[in-house]
């Protein structure tokens, strides 16, 4: 298991150690008040206090599907579904959604690669009753052998019925990050593989729960108005909890280094082709140029904003799909937001770009098309005007990234994996210093590479293998009239972009995860 | 001349919601916020709901407008495509400049249609408030785009529809839909019909005629909530919207006609996939003062929820379902009431179906326990309190509220009213809306499944 930075925040005995570090609310929108921690070195809990009715609760735990045992892949997932989902020593899992039903809260559990985190919001007339039952589902989960089949079943629903067969998107990034991590122990959807889960028994859920949702393994925050005896309650709830150890730091090794474009296609009955692409990067929020590549990244592909260069380019000015968008860091959109969901701390991550389903026709313009912008951004890099106009934009677009209790708490939690300060909190005070020249450097140094790996599910597989590996341009053909004279000189150069030392593989999706 | 401004306040307690398990006396108001409004005098509405939310806004502008009003043949979709255009630019502020302001604003902008209604929203600095009343009002009134541009969002609208098209639930969502409505609009999803989408490249014309006749202060209502103040609102308001002008012009949506017997559509799915099983029922308009409205959303719990005895056996104990849920969206017109099953095999689905009827009979016979109703109460109450965690959540209920009642306190209404509910509301709409003569089944199963 990896190890965090050494500021950790509960540590030991919970009983015994809990002091807990006061982090100011982020006053919005200046940046200037954000997070000043009291004593983040001290241990404890984070408290955030607000002055609202509601509450926010965030029980995070460092284990995630990294953690998962090979040949039991989506183990780790399973054990926090059977807590987040399942019933408790006194209580049956209908009796849990008894009890919360007339607070209309719910304990919600997201397992990610190196993080599982427990989390709800209620309203402050039922916190009490709140943090009783989520600190009992938590430390003395039931490990009933029929929520065990329910979940596990669900899990297996989700990989051959719902990933396979109803949502090309999710399909084709997880054959990307399957394909990046290929034998690395991120490799695969955090709900495991077919053959992992199926081999997966209740005691070993069980043997799971004891080794890894530990005391040391905890990290606690609390958002709205809370108090000490919340404070306390939350303590002997989960005073069961072992205490676990805390481990020594075990690496997590970047993926290989990729030559070439190495292309997987999906193939399946499909209207229309989904794609994505990238690469292993080798920083994270722990880097400083990190956040040089921030305001990069912004610039070529800000998610669901018509700001970033692809969105205009390919949908604006040509009308190829819905959406086009780049990525630094693995992104898990939060519900209907805009947003990325927070607490997905990641010690290895990799840059991508989002092509959303394409005419199948036009599948080979629109991967030649990303990989274009990539390379314009890459040699001509940002001018100043592009660079102070995304500066200007990420130092407030952040701060609606902390608009509510749980958001702000779990950007508060998350600055703490990194070693860094939350991570609008560090926009805040390192944009302003930040230079063009860093932002290109940074572009050259990270985003310039040897090879890149690419997901495409598409409903020919043959015939789009063909396409990509003649040799021969991929001419955008339009429907529509008036394309602009730049966009068609643009397209000329986008049509016989060399796609260099192209290797391509088919799956059938009936095989993949499995 | 000046236009003058008709001032309505209408204040809502200040004080927490509470919970409906405190007994019968009357309960504060839902949302804990007041809402001030303002009318202009082309009828174009204001609403602003201030509270603490430090230096943030949502603005919002609700146009009462969505698929429901495609009366057209051949053009449905337009609602939706139309929100497209409305980030095409105009004279002042082209595409680009318009991207360019709420960029510099570190804005979080966007729109989605409903059946209903479209949304504009963006969440903002509260200092950009005159900026966003600048921009909103320039692009309503002054919108311009040209042929190749319209075309051009033409194909980004058919890359929506391509990007759902892998998912067996739009198909489901259309046929349920296409079979439950043979006359009203609600006949098609918003997005569209198929080919209805991809003929969108050639109706540029229909577009310049769609903005004319919807796009009016009389038919849309501007939403501000968070660190707001009234007074500012409607001063920038009256400065850049007063001039425009009112249409006046409509259409008539047909009305669907009573059911007149059961419904089915059989669908199947490429790949393999769990059995789904939707049964629909025609429901009223989501009036706040009918009281059938609040006693079918409380039904909903009692019947399909996650505590209700069927979910219990059918998902839980007996595991023959892995989803089973209720739904009747709020809709200003009449729509449905469609309970939802995903069964773990084909063969389940029979009993599945069968179960739910009987549970839907027994909700009509035997009147359901004070405590189980005054659970649901408390439970609709809080899911409202806790959903309401920012400004945009806030103008998102209040702008719902205007869409389909055409009152932003309605949404106030809707809550007093699931307070008011007795046992025998809950067995009267039972026994009223789920006979076989108004029912819709569709189902969906693999392909050549076994």
């Amino acid at each position: 298991m990896i190890s965090s930075p050494s500021h950790g925040l509960w540590r030991g005995s919970v009983a015994s150690t809990v002091a807990f570090a006061l982090a100011l609310a982020l006053l919005l929108p200046l940046p200037s008040t954000a997070a000043a921690p009291l004593a983040e070195d001290q241990g404890g809990v984070v408290l955030v206090p607000t002055s609202g009715p509601l509450v926010s609760v965030r029980y995070l735990f460092e284990v995630g599907s990294k953690d998962d045992p090979k040949g039991k892949e989506g183990l780790a997932a399973l054990t926090a579904s059977m807590v987040a989902r399942g019933g408790t020593t006194s209580l049956r899992y209908e009796e849990v959604l008894d009890r919360f039903f007339p607070m209309a809260a719910s304990l919600d559990g997201a397992c990610l690669k190196e993080v599982t985190i427990f989390s709800g919001t209620v309203h402050r007339d039922n916190l009490a009753a709140y943090i009783g039952l989520s600190t009992e589902m938590i430390a003395s989960p039931r490990f009933a052998p029929e929520d065990f089949e329910r979940l596990r079943d669900e899990a297996l629903d989700y990989l051959t019925k719902t990933l396979r067969g109803n949502n090309d998107e999710a399909l084709g990034k997880w054959t990307l990050q399957s394909a990046l991590y290929e034998g690395h122990p991120y490799g695969r959807p955090d709900e495991g593989l077919v053959a992992g889960l199926k081999a997966i028994t209740l005691d070993d859920v069980k043997s799971f729960h004891r080794d890894h949702f530990t005391q040391a393994a905890l990290r606690l925050g609390l958002c709205g108005a809370v108090d000490q005896a919340t404070i306390q309650q939350v303590r002997e709830g989960l005073a069961q909890l072992p205490p676990g150890e805390v481990r020594a730091e075990a690496l997590i090794p970047n993926a290989e280094p990729i030559k070439g474009l190495e292309v997987t296609i999906v193939s399946k009955p499909a209207e229309a082709t989904a794609i994505s692409l990238g690469f292993p990067l080798s920083i994270t929020r722990a880097d400083d140029d990190f956040y040089a590549l921030v305001v990069a990244n912004s610039f070529l592909g800000e998610h669901r904003t018509f700001n970033g260069r692809l969105m205009r380019d390919l949908r604006g000015k040509r009308g190829l799909n819905y959406g086009d968008y780049s990525y630094i860091e693995d992104f898990i959109q939060d519900g209907q937001s805009t947003f990325p969901i927070p607490n997905n701390h990641r010690s290895r991550q990799y840059f991508s770009i989002w092509i959303r389903p394409v005419p199948t026709e036009k599948s080979v313009f629109a991967l030649r098309a990303a990989l274009w912008e990539l390379d314009r951004l890459v040699e001509k890099g940002m001018t100043l005007e592009e660079f102070e106009g995304t500066r200007s934009f990420l130092l407030n677009y952040s701060k609606l990234w902390v608009q509510t209790l749980s958001r702000r708490l779990g950007y508060e939690l998350e600055g703490r994996l990194y070693g860094r300060k939350d991570l609008v909190t560090e926009l805040a005070e390192r944009l302003p210093k930040l230079t063009l020249e860093q932002v290109n450097e940074a572009v050259r140094k990270h985003l310039k590479v040897g090879g890149m790996k690419v997901a495409m599910v598409a409903g020919d597989a043959e015939a789009l293998r063909e396409r990509l590996t003649s040799g021969k341009p991929s001419p955008m053909v339009y429907d529509t009239e008036g394309t602009a004279d730049e966009v068609l000189a643009q397209d000329k150069e986008i049509e016989v972009f060399p796609l260099r030392d192209l290797k391509v593989r088919v799956i059938p999706v009936e095989k993949i995860f499995e | 001349m000046k236009p003058q401004i008709l001032l309505a306040v209408v204040l809502a307690s200040a004080s927490l919601p509470v919970p409906a398990l405190a007994g019968d006396e009357p309960k504060a108001a839902a949302l804990p916020y007041p809402i001030r409004r303002a009318t202009l005098d082309n009828g174009l509405e204001i609403v602003t709901v201030p509270f603490d939310s430090p230096g943030i806004i949502a603005y919002y502008t609700v146009v009462r407008t969505g698929s429901r009003n495609e009366v057209e043949k051949g053009l449905s979709g337009f609602a939706h495509f139309f929100e497209h255009m409305m980030f095409r630019g105009t004279e002042r502020y082209s595409q680009e400049a318009y991207n360019d302001v709420l960029k510099a604003l570190g804005a979080d902008s966007n729109a989605f249609t409903t059946d209903d209604w479209t949304c504009y929203h963006m969440t903002i600095p509260a200092t950009a408030l005159p900026t966003a009343v600048e921009i909103e009002a320039d692009r309503f009134q002054n919108l311009r785009y040209d042929e190749a541009a319209f075309q051009k969002e033409a194909r980004a609208v058919l890359g929506e529809y391509n990007k759902s098209a892998s998912s067996p639930f739009l198909k489901l969502e259309e046929a349920i839909a296409d079979t439950a409505f043979t006359t009203h609009t609600y006949k098609h999803t918003t997005i569209g019909f198929l080919a209805d989408v991809k003929d969108m490249p050639n109706q540029y014309a229909y577009s310049k005629l769609f903005f004319d006749r919807w796009y009016r202060p009389e038919n849309c209502t501007i939403v501000v909530t968070g660190d707001v103040d009234h007074e500012k609102v409607v001063e920038l308001a009256r400065k850049e919207y007063g001039g425009w002008a009112r249409g006046g012009r409509s259409v008539t949506i047909p009305e669907e006609p009573a059911q007149d017997g059961p419904r089915n559509a059989a669908l199947t799915w490429p790949l393999p996939t769990l059995p789904i099983l939707a049964l629909a029922y025609h429901v009223p308009a989501s009036d706040p003062s009918n009281p059938d409205v609040a006693a079918l959303r409380a039904l909903q719990e009692a019947v399909f929820g996650e505590t209700s005895p069927l979910y219990r056996a059918l998902v839980l104990d007996e595991q023959k379902a892995e989803t089973l849920t209720a739904y009747a969206d709020p809709h200003r017109d009449p729509h449905l009431f469609t309970v939802f099953a995903r069964g773990r095999r084909i063969e389940f689905m029979p009993e599945i179906r069968r179960r739910i009827g009987e549970a839907l009979d027994s909700a009509a016979r035997t009147p359901i326990e004070h405590d189980r109703l005054r659970s649901i109460q408390s439970h609709l109450r809080y899911a409202f309190a806790t959903e309401l965690d920012s400004a945009d959540a806030v103008a998102r209920a209040v702008g719902e509220s205007i869409a389909i009642t055409g009152r932003p306190d309605a949404v106030n209404e809707t809550y007093a009213a699931y307070d008011r509910l007795t046992p025998a509301d809950l067995q009267r709409v039972a026994a009223k809306y789920f006979a076989s003569g108004n029912e819709t089944a569709v189902t969906l199963e693999t392909k050549d499944a076994p």
